[in-house]
C-alpha cells in the first residue's frame, strides 16, 4: 500500500548542467502528476540521447525518480523526488508498485465481513473501530478505505446495506441509520436465480440451439442429472 | 487514458465474426454505440413481444390447435390488428379454414374481434369493417393453467378447481354448458343449485368474469382503419388495440356480479346495456353496409344471447405476482416480513383494476397476520418496523392511517436478482460485481470508476465490460474528449428496459428449447420399447416440464407483472 499527499521539503540544488537544469525544472513543475519521456522531449525539444542522458543523471544525484502509471505500465514516467505519485498514476491506495495490492484487499474484506458476522449488524464506524483496535494492519486504514471495502461487499452480496429499525438486532443503533448486515443465505446468489437452476437456463450453447439452428434441441441428448441436466452435443 | 481508434484495449483480439465493430466516432460527440445486435420485436396487443416470445407462443398454438390456428395466430400477433380478407391474404389459407381458427381462438380467448367505421373513397360510403387481434398474454397464460387450477383447489377447494376446468378446457362457457359439463363428470349427480352455488363462488372470488363484447369504436374523423392501426403508444395516445380492450370489457358490475337467480340469467336476455347498445350499432350498420359474409357468421357465433363466462387471468397474474413478491420478502427480510406482506395484499381491497399498488390499515394488516401461521407471535411494533422495512408508506386518509406499498418496487428487485444471478452463472463473479454496480447506480459511469469501485485489474475490468456489452447486457457510450480525435472514453450503464427485454427474450428462448425436448420425450416414450426406457423418458419429461414450469415463473416476472 502506498501513500499519498506527501508535501515536498525544500532543499538547496547542486549546481545542474544547462540541458538537466531545463529537464528537471519541467519535472518538478509536473509534482505528483509526474511527465512521460515523450512528452519530455516534445515540451523541452531536445533530442533523445540527451533527455536520457540528462534523466539518467538526475536519477543519480537523487533529484527525480521513475514512478509506474497504472494506466499504462510500458510509459515510462519520472517524477521529483519530493512528490508521490497522485492517485491518477498510482491507482490510489489500493494499489502498490503500480499492481492492485489483491492480497491487501483481500484480509481488508475478510476482516470487515468477520465484524458484521460477529455484531451480526454493525455500521461502518463499529467495523473500522474495530479493525484499528485488532492491529492486524501496520498501517491505518482510513474510514474511506472501509467504505470502499463494505461497498465491494455489499455489490458481491456478501452483505446488506439496511437502515436501522432499532429492534431486535438492530437494538444497538441508532433506528434509521446506515448499517450492515451479513446477506440471508449466507452470501450465496447462485442458489437465487431460475434460470441458472434448470436446463437450457444458463445453456452456454442457447444461442445456437434453435429448432432450426446449428443445434437443434430435438437432436441433442440431455442426461438426466436432476435439476440441472445438460445436453450432450455429439 | 489513451485510446486510439475503435478498439477498447484488453479486449479480446478474436471477436465474433458476426457481431459488428463500433464505428469511429465523429470527435467530441457521443458515438452511437448502443447495443450491439439488439434483435426485431414485434407489437402485440400491449405490450413489445421479442422473435423468441412469438416463436414460443406459435408453439404452444400449435401443440393445443394444431398448425393451420397457429399460423393465423402467428399471422396476427407480427402484423397486428387484422380485418377477415388480409388474414386470408396474409396466410393463402382458404376463407372456411380462417373463419374456423378464429372461431377457436376467440372461444380460447386469444383473439379478440372489435369493429370499426371504414369510408370507402373520399367523402364514399361508411361501412364497418371487423378487426381481430391475438391477446399476446392470453397465448401464453396456456402453459399457466396447472398454475390457476392449483390456485383455485388452494383456495376454493376440489369442486371449484373442477369447475374452473371448465374454462381451462373450453375457454368461453354459458352457465348451462358449465353445468352440463359437471353433471357429465358426476354421472348426473351434480344438482344445478350447488354447481351454481359452487359458480358464484367463483365469479366473487374473481376467478371467472363475464366475457367482453364485440366493441364498436367510433373513431375520430381522419381516423381510418389503416392509419388507427398505426396510432403510436404514448402517454396521452392509446393505441387502437388498448381502445378495445376497454370497450370491449364489460363494466366492473357487470363482470364480477355472478348469477342470481338462474331464470332471468340463464335465459336469452343480457341486462349489459353497454354491449346491448355496442351490438344495435353495429347490428344496424351491419343492415346499412356490407359486411363481409364471414365476418357476419363469426359475429353471429361469437354474439351470442347468452351470458358468457370464462377464467379471470387478471386475478391469477395477480395470486402469482403476491407469491412473489412474498417468496422475494421472505428471501431478503425473513419469515416475519413474509407474513405481513402476504396479510397487506390480503386485507387491501381487492381492486384487480390497480395491481400495483396495495393499500391497507393496520388494523386489517394485524388482523391478517394473527391469522397467518407464526403470525401471532408477531407484535404491533414488530409489525410496524416490518411494514417501514417493506418500503411501506403512511397515508392519512379520513378512515385513518393507512399503509401502502407499491408492488412494482418488489418486483424490480425480484427482477434484478434474476439478471444477476444470471450474469453470475454466465459471466463470472467479476461481472456480476461490475453488473451490480452498474444497476445500482444507473446512469454512465466511467470505466475508470468501475474498476475503483469494483477492486478489478483494469484489463479485466475491460474484457469483461466488452463481453457484456457485446451480450447486450450493457449500453456503452464513447466519448471523444479532444478534437483532435485522440483521447476517448467509454461509459457504461445497464439500461434496464432494454435489458429486461433481452433478458425476456432469452427466457423464451429457453422456454422454446425446453417444450422442444419435452415433445422430443414424449414422441421417444411413445415407440419406446420396455418399461424401463419408458419410465426412464417419463421422469425426464418430469424434470423438464418442472422446469418450464419455473422458467414460467421468471417469464412472469419480466412480462406479466410489470403492469
Ligand atoms: S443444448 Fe440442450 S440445454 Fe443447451 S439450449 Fe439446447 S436443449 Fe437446452
Amino acid at each position: 500500500m502506498s501513500s499519498n499527499g506527501k508535501l515536498p521539503q525544500k532543499r538547496k540544488l547542486p549546481q545542474l548542467p544547462e540541458n538537466e537544469q531545463k529537464l528537471y525544472n519541467l519535472i518538478l513543475s509536473k509534482e505528483s502528476m509526474g511527465i512521460w519521456t515523450a512528452d519530455m522531449k516534445k515540451e523541452t525539444g531536445l533530442p533523445n540521447n540527451t533527455v536520457t542522458k540528462a534523466l539518467k543523471s538526475l536519477q543519480a544525484k537523487n533529484l527525480i525518480k521513475d514512478v509506474v502509471n497504472i494506466h499504462n505500465k510500458a510509459k515510462k514516467f519520472y517524477m521529483a523526488v519530493e512528490f508521490e505519485p497522485a492517485k491518477e498514476i498510482s491507482g490510489g491506495t489500493w494499489y502498490s508498485d503500480g499492481n492492485l495490492d489483491v492480497e491487501f484487499i483481500n484480509i481488508l474484506r475478510d476482516q470487515c465481513r468477520m465484524y458484521v458476522e460477529r455484531f451480526k449488524v454493525a455500521t461502518i464506524e463499529n467495523v473500522w473501530q474495530s479493525i484499528r483496535d485488532s492491529g492486524v494492519f501496520n498501517t491505518e486504514c482510513s474510514m474511506q478505505q472501509i467504505k470502499e471495502i463494505m461497498g465491494s461487499l455489499v455489490l458481491d452480496k456478501e452483505l446488506e446495506e439496511l437502515n436501522s429499525t432499532g429492534i431486535g438486532d438492530f437494538s444497538r443503533i441508532q433506528p434509521g441509520k446506515k448499517c450492515y448486515k451479513r446477506y440471508k443465505d449466507g452470501g450465496n446468489p447462485k442458489e437465487q436465480g431460475i434460470l441458472s437452476s434448470i436446463p437450457c437456463g444458463v445453456c452456454p450453447r442457447l444461442t445456437d440451439c434453435t429448432p432450426d439452428g446449428i443445434i437443434s434441441p430435438k437432436l441433442v441428448f440431455i442426461s438426466i442429472n436432476g435439476w440441472t441436466s445438460r445436453c450432450q452435443v455429439s | 487514458m489513451e485510446i486510439t481508434g475503435s478498439r477498447i484495449p484488453g479486449s479480446p483480439t478474436e471477436r465474433p465474426k458476426r457481431r459488428p465493430r463500433p464505428k469511429k466516432p465523429r470527435d467530441g460527440v457521443f458515438k452511437q454505440v448502443r447495443f450491439p445486435h439488439s434483435g426485431v420485436f414485434a407489437f402485440s396487443c400491449f405490450s413489445m413481444v421479442g422473435q423468441e416470445g412469438i416463436s414460443f407462443a406459435v408453439l404452444l398454438m400449435t401443440a393445443h390447435f394444431g398448425d393451420i390456428v397457429a399460423k393465423v395466430c402467428e399471422c396476427l400477433i407480427c402484423r397486428g390488428s387484422l380485418t377477415f380478407h388480409e388474414i386470408a391474404r396474409f396466410t393463402e389459407l382458404p376463407h372456411g379454414q380462417v373463419k374456423n381458427s378464429l372461431l377457436v381462438l376467440i372461444q380460447h380467448n386469444c383473439v379478440q374481434a372489435f369493429s370499426v367505421p371504414k369510408t370507402v373513397g373520399i367523402g364514399g360510403p361508411s361501412r364497418v369493417s371487423t378487426l381481430y387481434m391475438a391477446i399476446f398474454d392470453n397465448i401464453i397464460h396456456r402453459m399457466r393453467f396447472s398454475k390457476f387450477h392449483h390456485i383455485v383447489k388452494k383456495d376454493l377447494g376440489d369442486q371449484c378447481a373442477q369447475l374452473l376446468e371448465g374454462f381451462l378446457q373450453h375457454g368461453r362457457l354459458t352457465f348451462q354448458l358449465l353445468y352440463g359439463r359437471a353433471s357429465e363428470l358426476s354421472g348426473g349427480k351434480a344438482k344445478q343449485v350447488d354447481v351454481l352455488s359452487m359458480f358464484n363462488k367463483l365469479v366473487h372470488a374473481q376467478y371467472v368474469e363475464r366475457c367482453p363484447g364485440v366493441p364498436f369504436l367510433e373513431l375520430k374523423s381522419d381516423d381510418e382503419v389503416s392509419s388507427a392501426r398505426k396510432r403510436s403508444k404514448s402517454e396521452e395516445t392509446k393505441t387502437i388495440e388498448e381502445e378495445a380492450m376497454i370497450a370491449a370489457a364489460p363494466s366492473d358490475a357487470d363482470r364480477f356480479s355472478g348469477i342470481i337467480d338462474l331464470m332471468t340469467d340463464s335465459g336469452a336476455v343480457t341486462n349489459d346495456k353497454e354491449e346491448e347498445s355496442i351490438l344495435e350499432v353495429a347490428a344496424g350498420n351491419k343492415r346499412k353496409h356490407e359486411v363481409l359474409e364471414m365476418d357476419e357468421e363469426i359475429q353471429k357465433t361469437i354474439n351470442t344471447n347468452e351470458i358468457l363466462w370464462r377464467a379471470n387471468y387478471e386475478k391469477f397474474v395477480y395470486c402469482l405476482k403476491k407469491k412473489a413478491c412474498v417468496a422475494n420478502a421472505r428471501s431478503r427480510f425473513g419469515d416475519g416480513a413474509a407474513i405481513v406482506l402476504e396479510a397487506l395484499m390480503e386485507s387491501c381491497d381487492p381492486n384487480i383494476k390497480n395491481l400495483n399498488f396495495v393499500t391497507s390499515s393496520m388494523n386489517s394488516i394485524l388482523e391478517g397476520v394473527r391469522g397467518k401461521p407464526g403470525g401471532v407471535s408477531l407484535t404491533l411494533e414488530h409489525v410496524r418496523a416490518i411494514l417501514e422495512q417493506l418500503g411501506c408508506q403512511l397515508c392519512t386518509e379520513e378512515t385513518g392511517v393507512l399503509y401502502s406499498i407499491v408492488l412494482k418496487d418488489i418486483i424490480e428487485s425480484c427482477k434484478n436478482d434474476e439478471a444477476e444471478s444470471l450474469i453470475l452463472k454466465k459471466y463470472g463473479k467479476e461481472a456480476y460485481r461490475i453488473f451490480r454496480f452498474l444497476t445500482k447506480t444507473g446512469r454512465f459511469v466511467h470505466t475508470d470508476q468501475i474498476i475503483e469501485t469494483t477492486f478489478l485489474e483494469k484489463k479485466e475490468a475491460q474484457k469483461i465490460l466488452w463481453k457484456l456489452w457485446m451480450d447486450n447486457y450493457l449500453h456503452m457510450e464513447k466519448l471523444n474528449l479532444h478534437t483532435g480525435g485522440r483521447s476517448e472514453v467509454f461509459l457504461w450503464k445497464v439500461h434496464k428496459e432494454l435489458v429486461w427485454q433481452h433478458v425476456l427474450d432469452y427466457m423464451f428462448h429457453a422456454a422454446l428449447n425446453i417444450s422442444q425436448k419435452i415433445s422430443e420425450k414424449e414422441e421417444a416414450r411413445q415407440v419406446s420399447v420396455g418399461n424401463a426406457e419408458a419410465e426412464k423418458l417419463r421422469k425426464v419429461r418430469y424434470i423438464l416440464e418442472a422446469s418450464l414450469l419455473r422458467m414460467d415463473d421468471a417469464i412472469m416476472l419480466f412480462h406479466d407483472f410489470s403492469t
